[in-house]
């Protein structure tokens, strides 16, 4: 059994997979990884299963020290990574001996940072996933000083490099489609034109739980509303008028309107931005979504390594 | 039933416009006549709606409203059990965070406050807000209070709260504005039970009032 030491947890960095099935109406939360898409490219080129669980890394931060023999890669949010003060590359797998440092820096663009390794971190599975929900502190917690998070010993590394093409691009300004929907038409044709043609910005209030964003702000006709189930993706607006956009580990239900749902791939792109950073909104119709959301599905199976 | 678009692989179902048990129990009866279908990837339930996450890739949402139609009729004549429960609670003061306020803000004592919050029984509407926390009603109008102004950070587990006409259970540790009058020794989230959670949606809940010898045998901690 091989696996890494943590000497530095940074600010909060978790175990996560694509998350929990089947529980919401008990009232447990989905949780699993925020940004699916560096995600997916991530076990692509480990070549893992679909779905084998990652470190999500915020910000970075996060000091690692391996014992034993592994295979990594990174993806994700841009930031400087060194392997025994060696700069290192995204997107690459590195072979690990033991005692190796790795040093993941702060963010330059992005927000989050993935490691994962060849065969995925050997956690206790909870309720089906090895996604830590921080909140319900279900699966774990987030990582701290001496934990050690095992995987398992591997000595074949194919130098995989992704190529350029399918690495992500941070944008200044982050456009997000949106489906109407739920509360849609308790909001006044003006307001929801308000909505579309704005920029928004990303709060400080930003987390896995939803992100928080300021700027024009939009009036709905009602204040509340007999709580209800809330998906991925969905937009509340609360009576101050500025949008939040729930993410996976949302609550189940709750009794803000909403305007309307991000469509679910472009939650990935929500995820890595930062306090700051700038975001709009595009109406799409529910069938081009839904087109858009089956491509991105066979995307990861046309990846030519 | 009403039917409207949640997110691209989602729709909720609006079954009336008020909370009550008539529309409760149309959404129980539809979310049972979906559940374990995998055709359902999620399903949540709540006082009026039932949201339905559901395969996208193999149904286009008119399909999937078709399935759903047809799933919820066919399912008309056979009737889910619905549970009759009562729950332990200990309304002493140590635990009963918010009784003394109560009592001076209802013009009620404390005996009457736990009088009348035992007197009926309550209608399981949705479990959600966290794992295993049961939103119930509705509790009578002589006790029903607003949340509190400034929240807890800390409501104890097994604190049972009041809002309004709701009344509820906090499975865990966690933050909250409910109003507290008592708590029980009972685990509302385990991984031993059926599903998981203490209550499933739909069930009657009677409180009973216990001592605090009782609690702590019942292993309730103060």
């Amino acid at each position: 059994m091989s696996g890494f030491e943590v000497l530095n947890g940074g600010i909060q960095a978790s175990i996560q997979d694509l998350g929990r099935v089947g529980l919401s109406s008990v009232g447990v939360s989905e949780a699993g990884v925020l940004d699916e898409y560096s995600y997916n490219l991530l076990n692509q080129i480990l070549q893992n299963p679909y779905g084998t669980n990652a470190l999500e890394i915020l910000f970075g931060g996060v000091k690692l020290k391996a014992k034993g023999e592994g295979v990594f890669a990174l993806s994700g949010a841009k930031a400087d990574i060194t392997l025994n003060n060696k700069k290192i590359e995204f997107y690459k797998t590195y072979q690990l001996k033991d005692g190796d440092i790795l040093n993941i820096g702060f963010a330059s663009k992005g927000a989050r940072i993935y490691l994962g390794v060849k065969g995925g971190f050997e956690v206790k599975e909870e309720f089906g996933s090895s996604s830590v929900s921080i909140k319900e502190g279900i699966g774990g917690s987030v990582i701290s000083p001496k934990d050690f998070l095992k995987f398992s010993t591997c000595r074949q590394n194919y130098n995989v490099l992704l190529k350029e093409e399918y690495r992500v691009e941070f944008e200044n300004v982050i456009e997000l489609r949106v489906v109407k929907g739920y509360q849609w038409d308790l909001f006044e044709k003006k307001e929801r034109e308000k909505f579309f043609s704005s920029t928004y910005e990303v709060t400080s209030q930003a987390d896995r739980m939803g992100y928080r964003l300021s700027g024009e702000k939009i009036l709905s006709s009602v204040g509340g509303i007999i709580s209800e189930g809330i998906a991925y993706g969905a937009i509340q607006i609360p009576a101050h008028g500025e949008p939040i956009v729930l993410l996976k580990e949302r609550q189940t239900i709750g009794g803000y309107p909403k305007i309307g749902s991000v469509v679910r791939i472009d939650c990935f792109k929500l995820a890595q931005a930062k306090q700051g950073d700038k975001i709009k909104f595009k109406l799409v119709s529910l069938d081009e979504a839904m087109k858009s959301c089956k491509k991105f599905n066979s995307f990861f199976r046309e990846i030519v390594l | 039933m009403k039917f409207e678009v949640a997110s691209v692989d989602s729709l909720i179902i609006y079954f009336g416009n008020t909370i009550g048990e008539e529309v409760a129990s149309r959404v129980r009866g539809a979310f049972f006549a979906l559940n374990g279908s995998k055709e359902f990837i999620e399903l949540i339930p709540s006082y009026t709606s039932l949201l339905v996450k559901y395969d996208f890739i193999k149904y286009s949402f008119d399909e999937i409203v078709e399935l759903i139609k047809n799933r919820i009729e066919d399912s008309k004549e056979s009737k889910v059990e619905s549970r009759s429960i009562t729950l332990p609670v200990y309304y002493g003061l140590e635990v009963g965070l918010d009784l003394e306020d109560m009592s001076k803000s209802k013009g009620l004592s404390i005996e009457e406050i736990i009088k009348i919050h035992t007197q009926k029984s309550y209608f399981v509407y949705a479990i959600g807000f966290a794992p295993g926390f049961p939103y119930m009603g509705e509790v009578d109008k002589l006790i029903a209070t607003p949340r509190l102004s400034n929240p807890r950070g800390k409501v104890p587990k097994g604190s049972v709260g009041i809002a309004d006409t709701q009344t509820a259970v906090y499975p865990r540790l966690s933050p909250g504005g409910w109003n507290i009058i008592g708590r029980t020794p009972v685990e509302m989230f385990d991984k031993s039970y059926e599903g998981f959670s203490y209550f499933r949606v739909g069930d009657r809940v009677k409180f009973e009032a216990i001592d605090k010898d009782e609690f702590i045998k019942l292993g309730g901690e103060l």
